[in-house]
């Protein structure tokens, strides 16, 4: 399979570059004597000229109602519509924007120059190089492009930039290599952006200048090739501060990248954090539960080398594991009750079960998600009435079928938010492949490769992907409807509404609409983001051949799209942030990591547990959060933890867990039909305790939807709601406590607040935090009431809401 | 004023004098208490509301441009606005409008970030809010919250961080039911002194950060707010500042039965009780079809009815010169009505409202084209618009932040405010 390069940033790591062709100069030298002989081509330089002077900006005529009577593309890449932009009548009477009779006449030179009052203002001298490459163009003839030329690749020069202490400004140079195996220069041409502007800026031309310690990224736009280069400052001397962890050469992999950038900066990451904290960020992470206290203890007490290497093995067994990721893989699916086709909450729980099902087999990434992309409602050869039947059961009362044992998902691609090809197309390339469309959705994107053609393209690919009633099952459809009194309204079909749903409740069969391949108008040959390009017959399943270009081994987004998220679940950042956003624009902190991690995840079969376990073994995963004077600043490459707030469900499950009975506590625990991040994930989505801590509703294509900021509805709600308030009524340890104390017996006080440390922040409290405790339960009227009192002080600690 | 820079939170937190964060908070709360500083409203109209149909008319452009409303004389000489809004007609004396204000963020998201904080949005700095600027200069006295969102927040604190963003209360109050925000008032049984008997242990035990408050935004974050949540939670002024009930049937017909009349009268009320920022929503601007029938019969007889009676409140309570008050949406609409009667997204030109404070009611300032498609010279920004809403406020639009990317950034850097407003 054919791969081209959209992904410069990538690319350019990954392959060697070819040196023999010859390059050509830039155009502000080509083009600094009028007298060149050289006609400046629309694709190449003309309409990249315009972007570099602003022309085609949303406030100039990049404007969708155009400025002045004239109008550009967006941000460029529409030659055909900046051509007819160009060459159009002008309305104005001081002659036409474009004379190639007398080129010197041309409004699109005197406007610019200010010869004639222009809004814009000055965008260039006459006699400069800018004025020559559109008098020149003009003069020729003023031609177009017809069949856009195809940027091969975007390269930047140097590789990457580290600032010494002496070393303070670096000119870039960026070539373009176009598919015909020219290049040239473009420096000159190029529309330059600082990702940072407190480390590095950037001119016009390409001159970089340091500002201050840090890194980031500087990108160059053009055509529509996008290519970046890292910039670094280092925060401390180099030399003083590189000191090699005692154990650093039998570090994983992992650890190794992230210290060869952290060397880079002068940071010196943070030692490991202690068994305790080890213990509640490892079983918050991987199964959203906090531990209990004899898993604690246990742990504590444990003095093998490696109790965490057994502890994450075990973790990862557990079905909290698999709990905890379906319910992120449902915000990565946008799995929403309010989208849903129909029967939203019924729906949203099948899909969660679904899911959970497999990632409880550690089914591999791939395959799930081939599942899901690859749905259909019936299977082949299935009847129309067979296929009822079978929906049916799955809602019967009496003995129901298991909706997860279905061998697809086709809820993905029936949400009412799914039916046009270009809300397929937003979606699929988020959730899947981590890149956000929407702007090329009405133009060329700004800030990313993607044009609107490219869009376009990926939005054809969905054409024939419908959901609704098949003409062969028409007839019977409407029967069934009429049988149990389903109101078809359209030749789409109509939701199965509550009602109805009680007839197949009762084990009648109702009549479903079902997710279908249509035929498309004709065959079609589509682009697939460029990288990629199908021959799709008129009635082929166009999902059949997107699945196979993800699942191989050199897609540049399918793996690390995934990759990136699952980091961003174990850290407060992903290696690319946001974790939603794989752009070459926007690269990430530490390709080789990323690279190693996606490269790793594909070579084991996508084995979601593979993935895991290498991140959180790390040395990078365990560290401690307390700075060093090296790390204080950064917060880009994992050189420390830094404290997150707990998601919404595990807050949920966390407050039950540390109220409930002793002899309840492990059932509480695993019990996942009664956690949030179990069964109830979808019961819960949209309440008001969910809603205050910021578990997405799933509708938008944005992973920013979880919120895990602190607000100060969350500190009140913790203060005072009547669900915390309910929360200590009806704990079941505290009503233990009570039967006691009222009983008589001698109870351990310092035992009790220990317990209760161990229950909430999952560690022993410290003589200091037990004497504290102790003055308070002596001055209350009863141990109930102190226990209470307790409880209520340490889920409002931070160090119960955070996970650090 | 006491005007509390990250940087010198940086410094109490790093450099010692045993000072912690959240008590150095209360100290400067506490201080915040003496002064009768100002406070401020912002009036989000979300969806961009049609500035030619409000109050920009051109009723001389041809049909397909000026739309089916006209303008009416109002209190002001030579101002006029759309005839929908008689009761802000009689007013006019009491606001400026500003016209020929352009941007060129077409869309919702950015738009609304552009006007929310008066930056034009970038990817790497996230501009706070007004209202967490107001919390961050002017913070609230102890018992009440300094910024609240009526309904859902319109923009974050950005590189203030988490601790300014406002107290949303969720949902609109609705005319006729009982409006509480949830875990505002004290739950049964418990008392004043237990909640502070465990508020004082808290303090005690709460010390897992403890010499590194201020590294980390959540860290933070969560002692700011613990503390406001506990002085909210145990104040009666508060409680009351929420309570609807406690006005006359007559006041709350004056602002209208409607969720945004409830809204807008519980904004006095906050501000009355001295809470420093409210935001209220007024939804459904964005009419790309049925324009007309939805700002004639629904959406500016609301506005008029309910801003009108915001006004003579604060009249009424001499708040109104200690108030500063911005109405606006996102961005304009298209010149040219659509084929289905709408207008589209047009950031071009676009008006706004600015009241209260040493605002010179009773004029208008800046000009569009005869089409409205554009300021007529070089118009207004949403950055000068800002920076005249900062001044207004009291705080100097050039006032410099230790952002979380590790430089000063100006608060309002391209703008300037708005010349003869004052």
């Amino acid at each position: 399979m054919r791969f081209v390069c959209a992904a410069s940033v990538i690319c350019v790591l990954a392959s060697s570059l070819p040196g023999t062709e010859k390059t050509l100069r830039p155009a502000n030298q080509r083009f600094a004597d009028s007298q060149t002989s050289e006609v400046p081509d629309f694709q190449r330089h003309v309409v990249p000229l315009l972007g570099r002077l602003g022309c085609n900006g949303r406030a100039c005529h990049g404007s969708f109602q155009g400025r002045g009577g004239f109008r550009l593309s967006l941000f460029g890449y529409d030659f055909k519509m900046d051509h007819a932009g160009l060459t159009a009548q002008s309305s104005s009477k001081q002659g036409p924007r474009i004379n190639t009779k007398t080129p010197a006449k041309s409004l699109a030179i005197l406007k610019p120059s200010l010869e004639v009052n222009h809004e814009g203002g000055n965008r260039f001298d006459l006699g400069s190089w800018e004025h020559h490459i559109l008098e020149r163009w003009i003069a020729a003839g003023a031609r177009g492009t017809s069949a856009p030329r195809e940027l091969k690749r975007l390269e930047i020069d140097p590789k990457e930039v580290v600032f010494a202490s002496q070393l303070k400004s670096v000119k870039l140079r960026v070539v373009a290599h176009w598919e015909d195996g020219t290049s040239e220069d473009v420096t000159p041409l190029c529309r330059f952006r600082t990702n940072d502007d407190s480390v590095v800026t950037v001119d016009n031309n390409g001159h970089l200048e340091s500002v201050g310690a840090g890194d980031s990224h500087v990108i160059a736009f053009y055509d529509n090739g996008v290519a970046s280069v890292p910039v670094m400052r280092p925060f401390h001397t180099v030399k003083e501060s590189i000191v090699e962890s005692p154990n650093a050469a039998d570090g994983n992999t992992i650890d190794k990248l992230v210290r060869a950038k952290l060397n880079k900066l002068g940071i010196v990451a943070s030692p490991a954090c202690t068994d305790a904290e080890f213990l509640r960020r490892v079983s918050i992470d991987v199964t959203g539960t906090l531990p209990t206290p004899d898993e604690v203890e246990r742990f504590l007490a444990d003095k093998t080398k490696d109790k965490r290497r057994r502890k994450i093995d075990e973790l990862l067994e557990r079905p909290a594991y698999a709990a905890w990721w379906t319910n992120k893989l449902c915000d990565f699916t946008g799995c929403n009750p309010r989208q849903q086709a129909e029967l939203g909450q019924e729906t949203s729980v099948q899909w969660y079960m679904w899911i959970y099902q497999r990632v409880k087999s550690n089914i591999a990434y791939d395959d799930l998600i081939e599942q899901i992309v690859l749905a259909k409602s019936r299977r082949s050869g299935q009847t129309y009435d067979d296929y009822a039947s079978e929906v049916s059961a799955y809602f019967r009362l009496d003995s129901p079928s298991d909706f997860s044992q279905r061998q697809t998902m086709p809820h993905y691609w029936t949400r009412r938010t799914m039916e046009k090809p270009e809300d397929k197309a937003l979606a699929f390339a988020h959730n899947f492949l981590g890149i956000r469309l929407q702007c090329a959705q009405c133009h060329k994107h700004p800030f990313a490769p993607w044009t609107q053609r490219d869009f376009q393209q990926f939005s054809a690919l969905f054409e024939n992907v419908k959901y609704g009633v098949v003409p062969a099952a028409d007839k019977r459809y409407r029967e069934l409807a009429k049988q149990v009194g389903l109101n078809v309204r359209g030749k789409n079909g109509s939701p199965i509404r509550k009602d109805v749903l009680r007839r197949a409740q009762d084990g009648r069969t109702i009549p479903w609409r079902e997710l279908y391949i249509d035929r498309r108008k004709a065959a079609a040959s589509i682009s697939l983001l460029r990288s990629d390009v199908v021959q799709l017959a008129a009635d082929e399943d166009p999902r059949v051949q997107i699945m196979q270009w993800m699942k191989q081994q050199d897609n540049p987004w399918f793996a690390r799209a995934f990759v990136n998220r699952v980091w961003a679940g174990y850290f407060h950042i992903g290696i690319v942030e946001p974790p939603d956003d794989l752009n070459p624009a926007n690269p990430p902190s530490n390709p080789a990591l990323l690279d190693w991690l996606a490269d790793g995840f594909v070579e084991r079969d996508f084995d979601m547990k593979w993935l895991h376990r290498q991140i959180v073994s790390s040395e990078t995963y365990q560290r401690t959060w307390k700075p060093n004077k090296t790390n204080r600043d950064d917060r880009r490459n994992f050189s420390r933890s830094i404290p997150r707030r707990v998601p919404a469900e595990v807050v949920y499950d966390g407050l039950k867990q540390a109220v409930a009975a002793t002899d309840n506590l492990d059932k509480v625990r695993t019990d996942l039909t009664r956690r949030a991040t179990g069964h109830l994930s979808m019961w819960l989505a949209g309440t008001y305790g969910m809603h205050v801590f910021g578990k997405p509703e799933r509708a938008l294509n944005c992973d920013c939807e979880r919120i895990n900021q602190p607000t100060l509805l969350q500190s009140i709600f913790m203060h005072n709601d009547p669900l915390v308030e309910q929360r200590l009524d009806e704990s079941g340890w505290i009503t233990e406590i009570s039967h006691a104390e009222k009983a008589g017996d001698n109870l351990d006080r310092r035992q009790l607040v220990k317990t209760a440390w161990l229950r909430t922040v999952n560690r022993p409290p410290t003589t200091s935090e037990i004497d504290r405790a102790n003055k308070h339960l002596a001055k209350v009227e009863s141990l109930e009431e102190g226990i209470r009192d307790l409880l209520w002080v340490l889920i409002n600690t931070k160090e119960f809401i955070l996970n650090r | 004023m006491n005007q509390i820079s990250r940087r010198q939170m940086l410094k109490v937190g790093v450099l010692g004098s045993g000072l912690s964060l959240s008590s150095f908070l209360r100290m400067n709360a506490h201080a915040s208490e003496e002064d009768k500083g100002r406070s401020a409203i912002l009036v989000f109209l979300g969806g961009g509301p049609s500035h030619q149909d409000t109050f920009d008319l051109k009723p001389d452009a041809p049909a397909e441009y000026r739309g089916q409303f006209s303008p009416i004389k109002t209190a002001a000489a030579g101002v006029e606005i759309c005839e929908h809004m008689p009761r802000l007609a009689r007013r006019a004396e009491k606001y400026a409008v500003i016209r020929g204000i352009t941007h060129n963020l077409a869309a919702h998201g950015l738009g609304t970030r552009y006007l929310m904080t008066g930056n034009r949005p970038t990817p790497v700095v996230q501009y706070p809010m007004y209202g967490s600027v107001v919390s961050h200069e002017f913070p609230a006295a102890k018992d009440l919250p300094s910024f609240v969102s009526i309904d859902r927040p319109v923009e974050g604190p950005g590189y203030l961080g988490a601790e300014y963003g406002p107290l949303s209360t969720g949902e609109k109050p609705r005319y006729g039911q009982p409006f509480r925000v949830r875990g505002i008032t004290l739950g049964d049984g418990l008392t004043i002194e237990k909640y502070e008997s465990r508020r004082n242990l808290l303090s005690d035990i709460d010390k897992a950060f403890e010499r590194f408050e201020d590294l980390d935004d959540p860290v933070r974050g969560l002692d700011r707010f613990s503390e406001q949540a506990y002085r909210i939670i145990s104040s009666r002024r508060s409680r009351n500042a929420f309570d609807l009930t406690s006005e006359t049937e007559r006041e709350v017909e004056r602002f209208g039965r409607h969720e945004f009349g409830q809204s807008m009268l519980l904004t006095t009320r906050l501000i009355e009780a001295g809470v420093r920022f409210v935001t209220v929503l007024l939804e459904g601007w964005d009419t790309h079809a049925d324009n007309f029938n939805r700002l004639g019969r629904e959406l500016l007889p609301r506005f008029d009815q309910s801003m009108s009676a915001l006004l003579d409140r604060l009249q009424e309570k001499n708040r109104l010169d200690s108030t500063s008050i911005l109405v606006t949406g996102e961005f304009g609409r298209t010149p040219k009505v659509n084929a289905r009667v709408g207008r589209d997204h047009w950031a071009r030109a676009m008006s706004s409202l600015l009241a209260g404070g040493d605002i010179r009611g009773g004029q208008v300032l800046g000009e569009s084209d005869d089409k409205a498609q554009g300021p007529k010279s070089d118009g207004f920004t949403p950055d000068d618009l800002a920076a005249s809403f900062f001044k207004n406020i009291g705080i100097d639009p050039k006032t410099e932040y230790q952002a979380n990317v590790g430089r000063p950034i100006t608060l309002i850097r391209d703008g300037a405010p708005i010349p003869g407003l004052f």
